[in-house]
Formats: structure tokens, C-alpha cells, sequence
């Protein structure tokens, strides 16, 4: 599909790979033509290739009640359905209510557009006006509810990504950079400014083994890790941290502090990734690490070097896979 | 000073004292530009959120007419009406010269393009999230424009104010198509020209009030609806 803003080539002029009956992904940093690419395909601007239902980046709420606000534009039939994902979304109780706050508007126009029938649907930041506690909830509908239609979701979180697509693209100044499966861009970005943009490079699936507050631990491989996210025992899961938040020591650790993983094992890579090194580690599975030239130095980290890797359990996001 | 205050006073007595004949000028005025305006509402916002919503191509000529209409010398606006029901004129044959109907017909045409103006540049100014909603929502063209409409309701309640005081005090439509004729197309600001020219200052004076006041009493309670 090749897509083109029309008053201003320069903004967007990309071609996009967006298989049917799959969930992409549009990710990019904020002014890279995300939202312009998704009004193109919701037809706001120009003309759309696509038969869509769509949720613009700011909901916005008609004056009058929340309940009338849901039912806009929607058949009887699919006013009920609206109401259903409303109750889903925690917002159900409130339709007679006539204020409300963001992000009860965001889950009033989520339950709105996710009503209607439309074969392909299209989100811009659907989860973004909403509290952290309430982001994976609310995800889990949003995939339900989408079922086996094909969707556009943009955002620029990585969590949001995700939880919410199977397919990725990476749109940085209005030009694709990189196309592929959510695990492998996130795993493997292709070149640095896709790396800077996503600025994860730890991403590994695993099962959850042990839960404890907010923590839980993973199974992944040959290694455990803890991160956060309320997830069920035995829960099929993915792990996430950013290449920037591990501490790298050679050899092993002096001691132990907050941090609950540490992971041994031998440097395979070092490569340099714009102005910065990335360190491969092999510690049963692969961390990335991303290293300063001074750092990287001082360590004398190269390819063969016993090192550790150190990661908070707070730096790393369990999501649902 | 003293010329003033006598005149003031009497203006006072005069309207105590116009009796029916105030009365018959103060009713046909209310018809006459109550009728033009709510035909201008009712053509005109409609007309006006078309305007702030279409992608239609004759969208930028309908605008550049509406506002070249909504500057209209209401001279010309009579004129217009008063060729097309003249005797030999495309409508002669329905005889309506000199008639309130014509009054009406004319003060409507320049109530329209007021109407369509504001009631555009409300629902423009809701903002490009409104609009950005507006159009994900997917809804008919009537549905649309009801939902904008009504979304920018203070902005149109403004539009009815200002139609309604352009045509309430306008004179040279209904001159040249009502004539003037006294006690069946006169109305307010026709009396108060001709009042004015024969020297009744304290007729005139007392005529302006009434006018005045009803534009201060529509205004009132056009403000307390937007204020709802």
C-alpha cells in the first residue's frame, strides 16, 4: 500500500506493509507522521483505501451525556455492543454522567469505535489518557474486540506495541525504517535511529513461575528473570527492557544490591551503534547492553570477556503475549 | 439643552399616546422580521454547517457568496426583490409588491447569508478534534450537521441574535419593497424615516425607544438561552 500526504510530499511518502487479518503496529516518535499516516487511511484526509472504524488521537466528547456520546453514530444493534465493551472498560456505570475525565472519554470512544463492524480498524494512541494499572485491562479488550479483523494501532510506547500488535512498523520522519514481527524489531533493530526510536533490544518470551506484589518472575530459556506486571501462574508472557538500563561489570559483581537480576556470562559482540556501543552477552540467553566509549573502555569488555550484566526489576516490563 | 429635554419629554407622551396605530406598526414589524429571520435560520444554519463540513467542491464559491451576503446593502437586497415582483418582472404574477410577504422575502435574503456565516465560523471554531470526531463518527450528512450544530449551539443562538438585529433594523429593504404605505407596510424604522423627515422629532424619538427596546429585550433572552 503506498501512501502519500497530498499537500506536502515531504511529511509522508512511504509504502507500508500491512497484512490483512493481522494487527500492526505504526511506531515511531512523536512527529514522524503516525497520526497523518492513520487519517490517510481513515480517510479524514483524502481519500481511503480502507473501509474503517477509527479512534482520532484526542477523543473528543460531544456535549451532552457519556451515554449519548457512546451511541453516536452507531445502529441500535451496535449501540448494545458499545454499551458491552463499555461495561469491559470499566465506564459502563457512567451514561447518564454528563463530565467526565480523559480517560473515561478514551474508553467511551475506544467502546464506540471498537462497536462498530467496520472489516479493518484503525487506534491512534488507544491507550495513552489512560492510568498504568489499567493499560493491560483495557489492552486485552482491545485485542478481543478487534478478533480477526485487520487494525492500525499507532503509538510510541513500546508496552502499548506490544500487547497490541503481531506486526510492526517503524515510522521515523515520515519514512519506513524498519518492517517486521513486534519480537524481532524490538529485538533487533535495523539500523540506530530504529534502535533509538524503539530503545528496547531485550525482548524474550517466557512463562511466569513466581508472582510477588507487583513483581513476578519468567522463565525464559535457560534463564529467570523478574520484571513487572500482574500476570497469572504459568502465564505465557513477554519480557522487556531497554538495551540502556543494564549495568555491565567484568567478571562478577562485587555484591549484591537491589537489583534482583544478574546474569554471568561471556561478551560474543561489541558493536557500535551511533555514538554508543552495544555489548552482547551470552548468560544462557542473549542480553544487550547499551555502553558509553568511556565505559565500554574502562571495563575492557571485548569479544571473550567474562562480565555481568545487572538489571532492576523495576527496568523490566512483563506484558502478555 | 432645553430643545432636549422638551424633546425627550414629549417623545415619552407620544408613546403613551400612539395608541393603535404604534401598536399596528410594532405588530407588523415583529412579523415581518420574525418571519425573516426564522426563514433565515432555518435556511441559513443548515446552510452554514454544510459550509463547515462539506469537502464539496463548490464549497469555496457557496463561502465567498455567503460572505459577500452577509455584507449585503440591504438597498440592493430590496432592489433585487423589487425587479423580480415587478409588474413585468419574472414573478409579477404573483402580485406581491408592496405587500409584508415581500418585506419578509427580502429581509430573509439578508438574513440567510448572516445566519450561514456564523453558524459556519461556530462549528470552524470547535476545533480540529471536533472535526477530526466528527468525520470518524461516520454519520450522514443530515446527522452531521445536527450534531455540529448542536455542539456549537452558543455560536448559533449568536447567529439567530444577529439576524434577527439586521433585518429589525434595516430600512432600506422594506422601503422599496413594502413602499411605506401607513398602516399596512409600515413598520418601525419606516415610520421613524418619516417621521424624521417631516420634523416630528418626538414621534421619531419615541419610535427609535420601541425599537430599542425590543432589540434589548431579544438580545436578553437569546443570552439567558446560551447561557442555559
Amino acid at each position: 500500500m503506498k501512501l502519500r500526504y497530498p499537500d506536502d510530499g515531504s511529511q509522508l511518502d512511504c509504502e507500508l506493509d500491512i497484512p490483512d487479518g493481522t494487527r500492526t503496529v505504526v511506531f515511531g516518535p512523536n512527529g514522524a507522521g503516525k497520526s497523518t499516516l492513520l487519517r490517510l487511511l481513515a480517510g479524514t484526509i483524502g481519500d481511503s483505501p480502507l473501509d474503517a472504524t477509527y479512534l482520532p488521537q484526542s477523543t473528543y466528547h460531544f456535549r451532552g451525556t457519556a451515554g449519548w456520546n457512546l451511541g453516536l453514530g452507531l445502529s441500535a444493534e451496535q449501540a448494545a455492543r458499545a454499551r458491552q465493551l463499555a461495561d469491559r472498560l470499566g465506564v459502563g456505570h457512567l451514561l447518564d454522567a454528563k463530565a467526565v475525565s480523559g480517560g473515561e472519554r478514551q474508553r467511551l470512544a475506544l467502546a464506540r469505535t471498537l462497536a462498530r463492524p467496520e472489516p479493518w480498524v484503525l487506534l491512534d494512541e488507544p491507550l495513552a489518557a489512560l492510568d498504568a494499572q489499567d493499560r493491560m485491562k483495557v489492552a486485552r479488550v482491545i485485542v478481543d474486540a478487534i478478533g480477526d479483523r485487520g487494525a492500525v494501532i499507532v503509538t510510541h510506547d513500546q508496552e502499548a506495541a506490544a500487547v497490541l500488535g503481531d506486526h510492526m512498523v517503524v515510522l521515523i520522519d515520515g519514512q519506513v525504517h524498519q518492517s517486521g514481527a513486534v519480537h524481532d524489531v524490538f529485538a533487533q533493530p535495523a539500523d540506530g535511529a530504529v534502535a533509538a526510536a524503539v530503545g528496547l533490544g531485550n525482548v524474550l518470551d517466557g512463562t511466569v513461575r513466581v508472582t510477588e506484589g507487583p513483581l513476578c518472575s519468567v522463565q525464559a530459556d535457560g534463564a529467570t528473570i523478574w520484571g513487572v506486571g500482574d500476570h497469572e501462574l504459568g502465564e505465557t508472557v513477554r519480557v522487556m527492557f531497554g538495551a540502556e538500563t543494564v549495568t555491565m561489570y567484568a567478571g562478577t559483581p562485587p555484591s549484591v544490591g537491589s537489583a534482583r537480576n544478574s546474569f554471568i556470562g561471556i561478551v560474543t559482540d561489541v558493536r557500535p551503534i551511533g555514538r554508543f556501543y552495544e555489548v552482547i552477552l551470552d548468560a544462557g540467553i542473549p542480553i544487550v547492553a547499551m555502553l558509553t566509549p568511556g565505559s565500554l573502555e574502562a571495563l575492557g569488555l571485548e569479544e571473550g570477556v567474562p562480565a555481568t550484566a545487572v538489571v532492576k526489576a523495576t527496568a523490566v516490563r512483563v506484558v502478555p503475549s | 439643552m432645553e430643545f432636549l429635554a422638551g424633546l425627550l419629554s414629549d417623545a415619552v407622551r407620544e408613546l403613551f399616546g400612539f395608541g393603535d396605530e404604534l401598536r399596528r406598526i410594532l405588530f407588523l414589524t415583529l412579523v415581518v422580521a420574525g418571519t425573516a429571520t426564522v426563514i433565515g435560520v432555518l435556511v441559513g444554519v443548515p446552510l452554514g454547517a454544510w459550509l463547515a463540513l462539506t469537502r464539496h467542491r463548490l464549497r469555496n464559491v457557496v463561502d465567498v457568496l455567503v460572505n459577500a451576503g452577509m455584507g449585503i446593502p440591504p438597498v440592493l437586497a430590496g432592489l433585487l426583490i423589487l425587479i423580480l415582483l415587478w409588474n413585468d418582472g419574472p414573478l409579477g404574477s404573483l402580485e406581491l409588491l408592496f405587500t409584508p410577504t415581500a418585506m419578509i422575502g427580502a429581509q430573509a435574503l439578508l438574513a440567510i447569508p448572516i445566519a450561514a456565516g456564523i453558524t459556519a465560523g461556530a462549528i470552524r471554531g470547535l476545533g480540529p478534534a471536533a472535526n477530526e470526531q466528527l468525520l470518524a463518527l461516520r454519520l450522514s450528512g443530515t446527522k452531521a450537521r445536527f450534531v455540529a450544530g448542536r455542539e456549537a449551539l452558543p455560536g448559533v443562538i449568536a447567529a439567530v441574535a444577529a439576524a434577527f438585529g439586521r433585518v429589525v433594523s434595516e430600512v432600506g429593504a422594506v422601503l422599496i419593497v413594502g413602499g411605506n404605505i401607513e398602516g399596512e407596510t409600515q413598520v418601525l424604522t419606516t415610520a421613524i424615516v418619516q417621521q424624521a423627515r417631516q420634523a416630528h422629532f418626538d414621534s421619531a424619538l419615541a419610535l427609535g425607544m420601541v425599537l430599542l427596546l425590543i432589540v434589548l429585550l431579544v438580545n436578553i433572552a437569546l443570552g439567558r438561552l446560551r447561557a442555559m
